[in-house]
């Protein structure tokens, strides 16, 4: 198991080694000065792009400028963002806890709405239930993200004006920034809570309600499908039959026996889920306002910000490696029939 | 009737077959076909619902004045009609503007769905939208399944190193959320229907590989394909007559799950900002018109509603029916799933 361990975290590497590999192949269908904008600082600097390809190389073959990439960023520098203005690892450190507060904020809703919903349909199988959630599923699915952030922002935030968009009201981050605001995580709710202060953790949780919602609309279809599918699988099972013929309860049988099996798939569906979240998260921050990673993202790639877009497609690689890895660990610790050899 | 006749087994048709009748009793595989059969039709009659909105590129090259566009467009038996439906020249696919205001402006009766910011009028964007989405969707998935079948097909048929190689790029294609990877594809490629088209193409192909080369693992331990090797049959036609038609069903399936997927991408990066060329029908982009009255900040809520609302539900309903109709087909044709 430790050996399976130290080996998967060794591919991690390879994947990211791949992947910029790949984009910045890519990035050599761009012409030396559109990749000279990446490095513009102010407007000063445009009228010497020349300057900036030679000092970058930034004309020569596509090895020589991975290796002068490569090189940077294994020293800890990924470059300086042009649309925040700002190193890259700044922006990160600045931006990282916005997007994770929401991610996390909608991931125990996700997992409960899915798994409570499947249940819910595998044990009326064929039922109206199990129908009208199947219909609900497939109308979740065919939602595309940033239609139902728009929905929500025009009908529950424009029209009965309820909840709110952005992270915090302007007033609240000036007086935070003025203040006495000590930031522990850089999740307002739960900084809010650490310094004692309510205001703080009512409007950021307030904020947080529609993008959560989105997200949980958007994601929580696909566990559905499986909880529903393995709870089925489960419920045919002998030991289920077992358990009923001793006379046990619907409920204890259930909720007992064959739920704790059947939430074993489930969690293969973290890296899938995880995947879906991202790409809804980015689009969700660029609707909401809200100041993640995500909303950095979108803006780099509409300005062709290639050092911004690559440190992002790296750190997405990372964390989603990473999941897919403890995804892996947790379904050993959970079922332990399974081996890695 | 003589008993030989009564010995011959009944010729079965498809639509007779057991899993075409299970895809008709399906009253979602019937709600999804209803629904693209309204996109198809709004789709393929586009110049004729748009006779009289024409804009003036597109009426030049279809070498139509302003006032006989309305009569030809609307008679089956001019030539044009013909060519209008089946090739419109490409300037058809730009909305044509109604001035330059910031400002929308609500339904009316020449503008029954309104005029976005821009001057754009939403109804053409409608109906001409729904050709560019019937495009993408089919177009790409059908991209798709070509370079699936090469790799896939190249991977599972020669094994070895080659294998490792082609699935460890999957692997890597794979682990990244493919909205975001399209993202950085299509802002290195450009502004323009093709090139976000092939983005979305170079994001979704490794799935499909894999699945193909899987099945062509499977395929390829069984007897009938040693039969055909042992009877002599080269390399390309054991691919291509005994291997590939026995292991492409799954990944059909896939493709038409998948469609809906390929369409919402595709919108995603068009309001992103990130697809089709400034103007061109495409809903996607259609809702980005709207981002700065989605949410009426101070003003009367919803008042330009109508702004948002058509694009939205004309791609909600569209990727609904197709995912439907996908649904469908994998419950007829899925063996698992009875």
């Amino acid at each position: 198991m430790l050996n399976y361990i130290i080996r998967r975290s060794l591919q991690i590497p390879m994947v990211l080694f791949v992947l910029s590999l790949i984009i910045v192949g890519l990035m050599q269908l761009l012409t030396p000065q559109q990749r000279a904008a990446a490095f513009v600082k102010s407007d000063k600097q445009i009228e010497h792009l020349d300057q900036i390809i030679k000092k970058y190389h930034l004309d020569e073959g596509f090895l020589v400028q991975y290796e002068l990439w490569a090189r940077e960023v294994l020293r800890g520098n990924l470059g300086f963002s042009r649309i925040s203005k700002e190193p890259v690892t700044t922006t990160i450190r600045k931006r990282l806890p916005a997007s994770m507060e929401l991610a996390l904020s909608a991931f125990i809703p996700i997992v409960l709405v899915g798994v409570w919903l499947g249940t819910i349909a595998a044990t009326h199988r064929d039922g109206i239930l199990d129908q009208a959630l199947r219909v609900v599923a497939i109308i979740g699915w065919s939602l595309p993200t940033f239609v139902m952030a728009i929905w929500l922002v025009a009908w529950v935030y424009g029209g009965l004006g309820w909840f709110g968009i952005g992270r915090l009201p302007n007033s609240m981050l000036i007086d935070l920034a003025t203040g006495h605001f000590h930031r522990y995580t850089g999740m307002y709710t739960l900084d809010g809570l650490l310094n004692g202060r309510w205001d703080v953790f009512f409007q950021a949780l307030k904020r947080l309600v529609l993008p959560a919602t989105a997200l949980v609309i958007v994601v929580s279809a696909g566990i559905m499908r499986v909880m529903r599918s393995s709870m089925l699988d489960e419920l045919g099972k002998d030991y289920v039959r077992t358990a009923r013929a001793k006379g046990l309860m619907q409920k204890a049988v259930i909720y007992k026996h064959a739920w704790r099996n059947a939430l074993i798939p489930v969690i293969t569906m973290a890296g899938p889920m995880l995947g879906r979240m991202i790409g809804g998260i980015v689009v969700i921050e660029l609707i909401f306002n809200f100041p993640g990673l995500g909303e950095w993202a979108a803006k780099a790639a509409l300005q062709l910000d290639m050092t911004t877009l690559l440190a992002f497609v790296m750190l997405i690689g990372l964390i989603m490696a990473s999941a897919n890895l403890l995804v892996d660990i947790a379904y050993v610790i959970v079922d332990p029939r399974i081996r890695y050899e | 009737m003589s008993s030989a006749d009564a010995l011959k087994p009944r010729q079965e048709r498809w639509y007779q077959s057991k899993r075409f009748r299970r895809f008709r009793r399906n009253p979602l595989a019937v709600v999804g076909v209803v629904i693209l059969v309204f996109f198809a039709t709004m789709a393929l009659m586009a110049p004729s619902l748009t006779a009289d909105r024409l804009g003036r590129a597109c009426l030049r090259d279809l070498g139509l004045g302003r006032s006989q566009a309305r009569a030809v467009l609307h008679s089956p038996l001019n030539a044009h009609f013909w060519r209008a439906m089946f090739a419109p020249p490409k300037s058809c696919y730009s909305i044509p503007r109604v001035g330059y205001s910031p400002r929308p402006k609500p339904p009316s009766k020449k503008y029954p769905m309104g005029i976005a910011s821009g001057g754009y009028d939403i109804f053409y964007g409608i109906v001409w939208g729904a050709r560019t989405s019937f495009y993408i969707g089919v177009l790409v998935v059908g991209v798709v399944m070509l370079i699936a079948t090469a790799v896939g097909g190249a991977a599972g048929l020669f094994g070895g190193w080659l294998d490792n190689l082609l699935m460890r790029l999957v692997d890597v294609v794979y682990s990244i959320p493919s909205l975001v990877l399209a993202m950085v594809f299509a802002s290195i490629f450009g502004r323009g229907l093709t090139k976000t088209m092939i983005a979305i193409a170079l994001v979704a192909w490794p799935i499909y590989a894999r699945m193909l080369r899987g099945n062509i693992l499977q395929v390829k331990a069984q007897d009938y394909i040693s039969a055909a090797h042992a009877l002599g049959a080269g390399n390309l036609r054991l691919f291509f007559k005994h291997i590939l038609p026995n292991s492409i069903g799954p990944m059909i399936i896939l493709a038409s799950l998948d469609i809906g997927a390929i369409v919402i991408t595709a919108s995603t990066l068009a309001f992103l900002g990130l697809g089709a060329d400034v103007g061109y029908a495409d809903w996607g982009q259609m809702i980005s018109f709207a981002r700065s009255w989605i949410s009426n900040p101070g003003g009367e809520p919803l008042k330009y509603w109508f702004v948002w609302f058509w694009p939205s539900m004309a791609i909600a309903m569209f990727v609904l029916g197709w995912n439907l109709m996908g649904d469908a087909v994998r419950d007829a044709l899925d063996p698992r799933s009875q």
